[in-house]
């Protein structure tokens, strides 16, 4: 299990990642992060609904109600060509991130 | 299920009841639930499940953060955790304050009676050689040292609470302390009920003392003005002590009167009976040494005592109202 200190940072990059393809809904997101993980980072609600708001006030998603099947209506997300944008920066972002970071990475005896 | 959502409701609690919010709360829910169901489905019990999801919610300082959520203003204020240690040293402290200030209001009332009986105990010639002039004066004596001793309890008495003052003001203690305190207030409250039972009948019964010796004669009926009055002070004692430890309990679990609002109330009611009571003393010493009244003037402290209560109740009731 990672501690959720380390992912801060990149949990908008992981939300963005999960709607790249198709919109999606705040449980179904949880869910997929956890399997896609192999169960080592599982996303707490306020996470992500911390994030949701985040990104919906950047303009990086947006927000629309489904009508589900017996008439529950769900809040969808859909990612935006300003969130893509953000989501490939983030990436870039990252790889600098992991090469500084492995600079300083060694096996200790 | 319902667990889940008296959970939620709890973490939304203290946040403002927005549209925003509601809606938040709603998604919150929805989500919870449909992981709830798939645990179950996977095989988990449902208190395996509820952990699980309860587990996995995480911090609503993040949301209140997220979203800019004004904090509540009192919430802010207010909440100084105090330890057990405190808690049981100052139930301990207002114990003894209301013990000494019970003594201290008695010994005012005793100090009163023995005026009255010493003066009657000269007119019956039961204490000889002594004028009816000296004998109202020798009862002065006593009376005022009595009243410097009360006096000086209450000073004393009320320095030793100053240190306590912050847990007047509102402190807020963990719920384990919350609990105890709970069932430490339940069981005093039978203990309470009687001591005001046994407070008020003998408030009621002093009178006839009163009534079956003025039967006899006027000189009689003064010793039962006596009997009255040490039967009052008894009252009174009683009122003082379980009142302390009963507002000692209802300040640390701040219920209903400890509010802001009702403190203020306290303050202008006490404001008022530091002036009327001592005016009392002053018409009670007046009428005696100048007017030398002091078979019947004793009588200012019974009609001081009942306008003050009229003036205190009336006072809480119209400020109810708004």
């Amino acid at each position: 299990m990672i501690s959720s200190d380390v992912i801060r940072g990149y949990n908008d990059t992981i939300i963005l990642y999960m709607l790249l393809d198709n919109e999606s809904y705040g449980y179904e997101i949880s869910k997929k992060i956890k399997e896609l993980s192999d169960e080592k980072y599982i996303i707490k609600e306020t996470t992500l609904y911390s994030a949701f708001n985040r990104l919906e006030k950047n303009g990086y998603i947006e927000s629309f109600y489904k009508q589900e099947t017996f008439g529950k209506r769900r809040t969808y997300y859909r990612i935006t060509k300003a969130g893509t944008d953000y989501y490939k920066e983030k990436c870039v972002e990252w790889e600098v991130t992991k090469q500084v970071i492995n600079r300083f990475i060694k096996e200790v005896n | 299920m319902e667990t889940i959502n008296n959970y939620l409701e709890n973490m939304f609690a203290s946040l403002p009841n927005t549209e925003e919010m509601r809606k938040l709360k709603e998604e919150l829910l929805s989500n919870m639930e449909e992981k709830y169901h798939e645990l179950k489905r996977d095989g988990k019990t449902e208190n395996e499940a509820i952990g699980i999801v309860i587990s996995e919610f995480g911090n609503i300082d993040e949301l209140i953060h997220e979203f800019d959520i004004p904090v509540d203003k009192n919430e802010e204020e207010l909440p100084t955790i105090i330890t057990d240690k405190e808690v049981n040293n100052y139930l301990e402290a207002s114990e003894k304050f209301g013990k000494v200030i019970g003594i201290g209001v008695f010994m005012c009332i005793i100090a009163s009676a023995q005026l009255v009986l010493i003066s009657q105990l000269v007119e019956d010639n039961v204490i000889v050689g002594v004028s009816e002039q000296a004998g109202s004066i020798i009862g002065l004596v006593p009376f005022f040292i009595l009243i410097a001793i009360a006096v000086g309890l209450f000073i004393y008495s009320g320095m030793k609470m100053e240190k306590y003052k912050y847990i007047e003001d509102g402190v807020e203690v963990t719920s384990n302390t919350k609990t105890y305190l709970r069932q430490k207030n339940e069981a005093f409250q039978s203990t309470f009920t009687i001591s005001l039972i046994i407070g008020v009948a003998l408030c009621i019964l002093s009178p006839i003392i009163l009534f079956i010796t003025s039967i006899y004669s006027d000189g009689a009926s003064v010793y039962g003005v006596v009997a009255l009055l040490c039967m009052v002070a008894v009252a009174v004692y009683i009122f003082v002590y379980y009142g302390t430890i009963r507002d000692s309990y209802k300040k640390l679990l701040r219920i209903d009167e400890f509010s802001k609002y009702k403190q203020e109330e306290n303050r202008i009611i006490g404001a008022v009976a530091s002036i009327i009571w001592p005016l009392a003393v002053v018409i009670f010493l007046i009428s005696g040494l100048v007017f030398n009244q002091w078979h019947i003037n004793w009588i200012v402290f019974p009609i001081t005592g009942l306008l003050f209560a009229m003036f205190s109740g009336a006072y809480s009731i119209l400020k109810e109202k708004h």
